[in-house]
């Protein structure tokens, strides 16, 4: 069970709980580096390059040489945490981070920012719901979603720790607390938040406080959900996926994401081959993003609390 | 920085010519990429025995210079140095294009010790030098970082990102050296991409350019122990150089970029780099 904070209203920006833990780890880490794209000022670099200006490298809008940079920093000794626009910092550069990162096992820290809907207005050259499911392909590369800020937190820090390549999806959003403080994450190991027994709903990035948001309203309808925080896509937890399915028998996934190659497609990885239970995957169909404001898409492509209660029900009927 | 002694020019020219008979002995095993690795030897061959500071019994001493092939498909004159040098059993070169084998057609650094990083696709290695030429900078270590490009390569969009970003951080401590033979798999250079004026370009990027001839050993070392050229800055080398230098029917021609040798024929190719070698020395008033 997940150290879930239930009654609080507090909202935490991904960028900054991001920006203060990467000062930490620099003050504790000397080899900590930041390498910006044009981009720390805007995503989570600037603390981080005041006061460590001598680690903090600017590149500008050259994603694809500056992943290979990253990489030879890291082989040097160096634990690098690169960021950029998603679009940029995976698909410009994905023969690097396939070839000079993930081939070469090196840690190297890739932190993808606004991912998913977070900057919906800007079209689908900056949205992407498919960078998940393209990373995921990759031998050695580690993927994090976290869901709220102590989780960003531990994320960053767990990272640098893991002597191998990373992948963080950053959230532009505000995101509601759901951990304690001293909420203790492990990469690779999913967080039962909520426990129930009539479906296992399996979320990611915003939507698990959507998920758990939609738990509530299907309790007054006498369905008890089961939520599970599964933070870290690649590697799955296939223990916490079994145990739970094999109680419940039913599975929803739900993400801020292509239904193609991402969460819903992981799990049933892991069903298929062990558990085959129904299992219905809730995300953003195999299509282009539409241009909307943020909360208006959400609606659109079912990802609210009563949306995704609405989808749940009528799964279990 | 003094000059090469007639000694150390026959040394190095015999050397070379060695290393070129050990690459054709790889191919009793299949077909390689002998254009490049020919027209790049020599230059290693002065890296490796005059200018590197490394230790073959110590690969990964932290002060070392490091070099990184970035036009990964020449490996085989980088193995055949590696192995020369002491970094592994010249026994693995001999396992090439086999199951399994550490010697393959681009280098991998999980393989052989000696081998920095892995490359092979195009455009790779110069940032990743950059990366580790940072790195040197961050820990104030004196190592140099020493990449070794195609001309052809140089079509690559990250070759200019990279140089770029290297002028931008005053790389002073990263040695480019373009093997410009002039030729790619499909053609002459200068019809499929035009690269030239290649030095202006490396000049406007803001590094301080050498050309020499890539097969004149003086020429060689005299520009890789004067660098940096300039405080501040990163240098570029840029060699002249024969595609397949050494094999006369194959010099020159981009149809030795990558090159079957039939197992019967190995043996008068050896022959024909055996000549060269004998013209080479006797050019200098060194073959008796």
């Amino acid at each position: 069970m997940g150290c879930i904070n239930k009654n609080n209203n507090i909202f935490d920006d991904p960028r900054k709980v991001i920006a203060s833990a990467l000062v930490e780890l620099g003050k504790i880490n000397k080899n900590i580096t930041y390498i910006s794209c044009d981009s720390s000022l805007g995503a989570s670099g600037d603390p981080f390059r005041k006061s460590f200006p001598e680690r903090h490298f600017e590149f500008g809008i050259q994603e694809a040489s500056s992943m290979g940079t990253a990489a030879g920093m890291a082989i040097s000794g160096k634990i690098p945490f690169i960021t950029a626009y998603v679009p940029f910092i995976t698909y410009r550069c994905f023969e690097q981070i396939r070839d000079d990162v993930c081939k070469t096992n090196l840690n190297v820290n890739i932190m993808g920012n606004n991912c998913g809907l977070s900057v919906s207005s800007l079209g689908p050259t900056h949205v992407i719901l498919e960078d998940a499911a393209v990373l995921k392909a990759l031998p050695n590369i580690t993927i994090i979603s976290p869901a709220d800020g102590p989780e960003y937190k531990q994320a960053i820090l767990a990272a640098a720790q893991l002597n191998s390549p990373v992948y963080l999806r950053i959230h532009r959003k505000k995101t509601k607390r759901l951990n304690s403080e001293g909420y203790k994450f492990k990469i690779g190991k999913g967080s039962i938040l909520r426990e129930g027994s009539d479906v296992t709903v399996i979320a990611n990035s915003t939507m698990v406080a959507k998920s758990l948001e939609a738990a509530e309203i299907l309790q007054r309808e006498k369905i008890d959900a089961e939520v599970i925080n599964m933070h870290t896509l690649k590697p799955i937890d296939s223990d916490v996926i079994l145990k739970s399915s094999s109680k419940t028998k039913k599975v929803v996934t739900v993400e801020e994401h292509s239904i193609v190659g991402g969460l819903g497609s992981s799990v049933s990885d892991v069903l298929i081959k062990d558990n085959p239970v129904k299992l219905k995957m809730i995300g953003i169909e195999d299509k282009f993003a539409i241009v909307g404001q943020y909360d208006e898409l959400l609606d659109y492509y079912g990802l609210t609390g009563p949306k995704i209660a609405s989808t749940i029900g009528n799964f279990l009927m | 920085m003094g000059k090469l002694s007639k000694e150390e020019v026959k040394k190095l020219i015999e050397k070379s010519y060695e290393l070129r008979v050990n690459i054709l002995k790889m191919m009793r095993f299949g077909e390689a990429h002998i254009g490049g690795a020919y027209s790049s030897i020599d230059i290693m061959t002065v890296l490796y025995n005059k200018i590197l500071r490394h230790d073959p019994k110590n690969p990964k001493w932290s002060d070392r210079d490091r070099f990184i092939l970035s036009a990964g498909h020449k490996c085989m004159a980088l193995y055949v140095t590696l192995a020369d040098q002491g970094y592994f059993n010249e026994d693995i070169l001999w396992t090439y294009n086999t199951i399994n084998t550490k010697v393959q057609m681009h280098p991998d650094e999980k393989m052989l010790a000696g081998v920095e990083f892995p490359t092979g696709s195009l455009g790779h290695g110069f940032p990743v030098a950059n990366g580790i030429a940072l790195t040197a900078k961050l820990d104030k270590k004196n190592y140099r970082v020493f990449v070794m490009l195609g001309d052809g390569e140089c079509a690559e969009g990250s070759i200019w990102e990279a140089s770029m970003s290297a002028a931008n951080h005053k790389l002073d401590n990263l040695i480019a050296v373009v093997d410009r033979n002039s030729l790619q798999v499909n053609g002459r250079t200068s019809e499929i991409m035009d690269s030239s004026p290649l030095e202006d370009k490396f000049n406007s990027f803001g590094w301080e350019v050498e050309i020499i001839d890539g097969h004149d050993f003086n020429q060689i070392y005299e520009s890789l122990s004067i660098t940096p050229f300039k405080s501040g800055k990163p240098s570029c080398i840029i060699a002249d150089t024969i595609k397949c230098k050494g094999l006369t029917f194959g010099e020159d021609k981009f149809s030795f970029h990558h090159w079957h040798c039939e197992a019967d024929k190995i043996n008068n190719a050896i022959d024909v780099v055996g000549n060269v070698k004998r013209k080479e020395l006797e050019k200098i008033g060194l073959y008796k």
